[in-house]
Parts: C-alpha cells; structure tokens; sequence
C-alpha cells in the first residue's frame, strides 16, 4: 500500500500545502481516536478512583483520591477471582479443542482421500448457516437430559463445533504443495506423523489466527452461559459481571464495579496488543474474506 | 482461495485403498461426532420441538399440539388487511425489487432465483406486512411481532450506520503511516471487549448525572437527555453503543479489501490525471464491491443475533421500545416455561435469517463470475 491511494491528487502541489492537509487529516483522525478511547480511560479512571470520592465526581478522566483499593477488594472478597477462573478454563479448553479438531477435519477434507468425503464437506458447509444464538433452547435440553449444565463441558462442547474453523483449516492446507506431503511418504511416515510432524508445524500462523479468533469469541460468549451456567459459582466472568448491572443502586460501589469491568477486559486488551497482526488477520480469514 | 476452488481440491482423488479411507475417516471423526450432536441435531430438535408443548417445569412429558405454537406465534384473533399499515416500511421493502431487477438485467442473477426474490418481496411487503389487528382484534402473542420489529429496526438502523462509518475510517485509516496504525489499533481495541464490560461502560457514560455524555451536553447548554429511558432515545443509543463495539471488525475487513485492489489502477488514473473523486467513484468503489457485499451479510445476520445489549442495557425497556427477537426466545423458555413455544421461534428466526443471508449470497455468487 503506498501513500499515492490517499494523496494521489497532492502529488503536483507545493509540498508546504500537502504538509498542511496531511496534518489536518491526521489531526482530524486523532481527535476522533481521543473520543474513541475516552470511555476505556474513563473506566480505568473511575476503578483507580476513592468509592466515597466517585459519590460526588464521576467525570474525571484522571482518578480521584487515587488508590488501588478496588482491585484489593477485588481479590480479597467476592466471586470474580473464581469467575475468572472459569473463563479462563473454558476459553483455553475450547480454544485448544477447537483447533485440535478443526486442524484434523481440515487435513482430512484438503489431503486424505476418503469415502463419503463429496458429501461429508458440503454437509460441514452446511453448518456455516447456522446461527448459534438462534439455537439455545434444544442445545440447554440436551445437557439438561443429562444433567450436565453449571458444568465445564457444558459451556465447552457446544462451542467446539466450529465448521468455520474447519473451512479455515481446509482452505489452508489445500494451498500447501503435494510435494512436501509425497516426500515424506517415500520416506515412510504414516498419516498420523505427517500430520503431527509436518502439516501441523506448518499451520502455525493459521492456527495462531484462528485460535486468537476463537479465544475472544469465547472469552466473550454470553448468551450461552446464561442459559447453562445458572449456578452463580459457575458463571463466567461475562456473565457475572452482567449479573452485578442493571441497577443504578450500584452506583455506591461504581470504582469497584469499574475495577471488575478491567480486570474482565485486561487479559484480551493485553492479548490483542501482542497478537495483533493474528487477530486482524484471523478476522480476514474467519469471515472468508481470504 | 475462495470456495469453488476448496470444494474443487476436496472433491480431487479417489479413496487408494480402505487403508486411506480408514485415515480420512479417523481424521473427520472427532470433529463431526460433536458437530452432529450440538450443530445439526438441535437444529433437527428445534424443529421437532417446535411442534409440541413441553413444559421446563415438567421436562419428561410433552404434549404434540401440530402447528399450534406457530399459529399462536403468527396469527391472532380479529386480524384485518389493509393497504396503509406501515407503509412507509412496506415501500422501502417493494423498493428493492429495483437491484433485483437490475441484478437480473445485468445477468448477475439468474431467471429462477431472481423470480423468487421478487414475488417474496412481494408477498411479504406488499401482502403479509398490510395484515394487522382489526378493531377489537389482537395477535395471539403480543410480544412476537413487537419484539421482532425492534430486531428488525435495530439491524435496518445498525446495519448502514456501522458499515458506513467502518468504509469511512478504513478510507482514512488505509495509510503505511506508523501514527496512523496506531490509530487503527484504537478503533479496534473496542471490539475485544466482552458485551458486559460494554454495557459496564456505557450504562454510565449514557447516564445523565453519572456520564461523560451527559457532562458534554451540558457543558454544551444542552438538556440532560436520559438515553436509555428514552422510548425514541434507546434504540438509537444501542446502536451508537454497538458501533463503538464493533466498527473495528468492519475496518478490518475493509482494510483488507483495500490491500486487493490492483495498485496500478491508481497509478493509470493518476497518470490519466483523474482527480480524486474519481479515483474514488471508478476504481476504489468497484473494488471494494466483493468485500462490501461481505461486510453488510455479516452486518446483517450479527444483528439479527443482538441481545447481550439490550438485554443487560435496558432489559428491553423501556416500555419494550428495546425488546428484541432472542430476548422474547429467551424469556419464553426460562421465565414463561414455554420450551416448545421458544424453539417455534427460533426456527422462525433461523429460516429468516437464512432467506436473507441466501439472498445476500445470490447477489454475491453473480458479482464474482
């Protein structure tokens, strides 16, 4: 990408004039970015805030009475610590899961030759159709038959289906050359170690795009463990946190909520700082974009 | 690689023996035991579900009751026809006749497909859209309709709103600048945040005497407006909030589709002396088309899925100005008890999203031939 597709009129102008637009546009931009971060910073603002200081001021960008008493409260007493956990569970399992599975389906549908195969894919595609959000109520009588809900597989297996990932995965290993495959078959590996020793090592950037994707998407999966986590030790920290609103009585305690509204968000924002490049691109790949 | 060229790599080779049939298989397994029991089975169980009366309280038994649940859903008593209901809505419905008109013109739909998107617009603005209580009538649900309505509003409103905004900042945003990719992470960042920690944030910032917003508008001399008890205000203010959330996603893929378009083109133009508007109008605009399409079926088919907002927001008040489609599916089956009666709804739901996102894809299959 070069700057011509944005300044391509600017090239035959005195380079005084095109500085001066340049830095109108950026400046432009900028304050709309400043407007875009303000609510974060006012959140991080108000749970670095004194709770008896917020009863009288609530729209300090910088915190009042400053204090980390919040996140000590935090920690010491209530539920969040242990909701935490439980995100932090089932999104690593799921996640793991999820590409585990999708990985082996994929290799199958790009590589392996398998009877029933024409009418096997078409049938995972099928499932792209299909609304998660629309399909709650069979899915919570299925584990209620079983009696599996506020439990860890309840909230990880529905989500480990994913025929979107297995279309990723798909769609990337048939773009890897035969050659490579073949080579290593003369030599004598069998399916399962070209697979573990060679394919997979492969489709780490796929993998890493794909998994980051999945991580937020199940970090931040709500409707679903409403419905099954219904134990208020079970719930996730999504859940949770959605059960401590929706009433302004609250507001007495907003730096605690606000401490509890970073800490739920911290482990994604530092996660999407890291692996940003991945997460942009597992958004290109996820929605067929590429 | 896009999906005809997959499918064409899947379908490529014959089973060399039971051995490689045996590994393909070994491989698809794990994957399609747990596909089939929680993607396809409770699509074929809402389904059959849809059909009875099946009471969470009394989970063992059930009650078949044919299309009862359904007529009760859709229909009501007293229901009369006419030409005015809603019709500037009905209008703006009839109104796209004319892209499926021209897609068909342009033989970028067939004759078939193109047929049955018109005479569904037809009979669903033009005919079911006119039906509605008479005088002392009623619809047997009263929730149904009104909840599917705000669902509709809110991704008729969102829906340009979100992908405009996310064409308009991935156009400013399209730059090798290193200031300029740190702004595209402060767009982004939003869109990782989970649903709570948004109405977390927002509830407040909406709130009059608690908000940021609120001490803008009065430092402006504006009244104090409370946005979310606002039966005109809160639809608005979800969508607002929403576009905070998501437009990221939106710029992402457009910054992609950007990155696609053939860079010589503009150095022709240039070359032919186009100025920047036409640049614009000639070749970024045809450029971006595949991944507009792409954009506005996402769009759509994420917000006829909306709920974590309003739900934690509002609670679908006030006075139901919120309430949507998966709220009504939710509170069915956990306040009202009513299971059978919710999965009649979310197959509702589900056959309309797929009419709709099949439609998109028909537009979209064309454009790429």
């Amino acid at each position: 990408m070069t700057t011509e597709t944005v300044l391509s009129d600017s090239v035959g102008k005195p380079p005084r004039r095109r500085q001066f637009r340049r830095w109108s546009f950026l400046s432009f931009l900028g304050v709309a970015a400043v407007i875009w971060v303000m609510p974060l910073i006012w959140m991080l603002s108000l749970s670095l805030s004194d709770n008896d200081a917020l009863q009288k001021n609530t729209t300090s960008l910088v915190p009042i009475e400053p204090t980390f008493e919040n996140f000590t409260t935090l920690f010491e007493s209530g539920r969040t610590p242990g909701w935490m956990w439980n995100s932090i569970v089932v999104t690593v399992v799921t996640t793991a899961l999820t590409l585990i599975l999708s990985a082996m389906a994929g290799y199958a549908f790009a590589r392996v030759p398998f009877r029933g195969k024409r009418i096997a894919f078409p049938l995972v595609l099928a499932g792209l159709m299909v609304p998660k959000e629309a399909m709650f109520i069979p899915l919570f009588l299925i584990f209620a038959n079983v009696d599996q809900h506020n439990t860890y597989q309840a909230l990880i297996l529905p989500r480990v289906a994913a025929p979107l990932g297995v279309f990723i995965m798909t769609q990337f290993f048939a773009a890897i050359p035969g050659e490579i495959e073949e080579a290593a078959v003369i030599d004598g590996a069998n399916r399962w170690t070209v697979f573990w020793r060679i394919m997979l090592p492969m489709s780490v950037p796929a993998l890493t795009a794909l998994g980051i994707f999945t991580f937020v998407l199940t970090w931040n999966d709500f409707l679903w463990p409403l419905v099954s986590a219904t134990n208020p030790d079970n719930f996730t920290i999504t859940t949770g946190l959605a059960s401590r609103q929706g009433n302004f009585a609250q507001a007495n305690s907003l730096g605690d909520l606000m401490a509890q509204g970073v800490f739920a968000s911290a482990p994604l924002l530092i996660l999407f700082f890291i692996f940003q490049r991945q997460v942009v691109r597992g958004i290109s790949l996820g929605s067929g974009g590429k | 690689m896009l999906l005809p060229e997959v499918t064409q790599v899947v379908a490529r080779g014959k089973p060399t023996g039971a051995g490689s049939s045996r590994a393909g298989w070994a491989f698809f397994f794990p994957f399609l035991v747990v596909y089939l029991l929680f993607v396809l089975y409770p699509v074929i169980q809402a389904v059959r579900m849809g059909f009875y009366d099946h009471d969470l309280l009394t989970i063992d038994r059930r009650n078949w009751v044919g299309l009862a649940n359904y007529k009760r859903m859709l229909w009501g008593d007293g229901l009369g026809w006419d030409m005015l209901t809603m019709w500037p809505w009905r209008l703006a419905g009839l109104l796209a006749l004319i892209p499926v008109a021209q897609s068909y013109r342009t033989r970028r739909m067939s004759l078939a497909p193109a047929v049955a998107a018109g005479l569904g617009l037809v009979v669903v603005f033009g005919g079911l859209m006119g039906i509605h209580p008479g005088v002392d009538g009623r619809w047997s649900d009263s929730q149904f309709w009104p909840s599917f309505g705000n669902t509709l509003i809110f991704v008729v409103y969102s829906t340009p709103v979100i992908v405009g905004v996310g064409l308009a900042l991935a156009l400013a945003l399209n730059q090798p600048d290193r200031w300029v990719s740190v702004l595209r992470t402060v767009f982004f960042a939003p869109y990782v945040l989970s649903v709570a920690v948004l109405t977390l944030i927002w509830a407040f910032m909406l709130s009059p005497q608690l908000g940021l917003v609120g001490e803008v508008w009065a430092s402006l001399g504006l009244e104090r407006v409370s946005w979310l008890t606002d039966p005109d205000l809160a639809m608005p203010a979800i969508v607002l909030v929403t576009l905070w959330w998501t437009v990221g996603f939106n710029i992402v893929l457009f910054l992609a589709g950007l990155q696609d378009i053939d860079q010589s083109q503009y150095e022709a133009a240039s070359l032919d002396g186009a100025n920047r508007w036409q640049t614009f109008r000639h070749i970024t605009i045809p450029g971006l088309r595949r991944t507009t399409l792409l954009v506005v079926v996402l769009q759509v088919i994420a917000s006829f899925q909306i709920f974590g907002q309003v739900y934690i927001m509002t609670k679908g008040g006030p006075n139901g100005a919120t309430r949507v489609s998966i709220q009504h599916i939710y509170e069915s089956a956990f306040r009202d008890y009513e299971l059978g009666y919710a999965s009649a709804m979310s197959v509702f739901l589900f056959v309309v999203m797929v009419a709709i996102s099949a439609m998109q894809f028909q537009f979209m299959k064309g454009d790429e031939q």
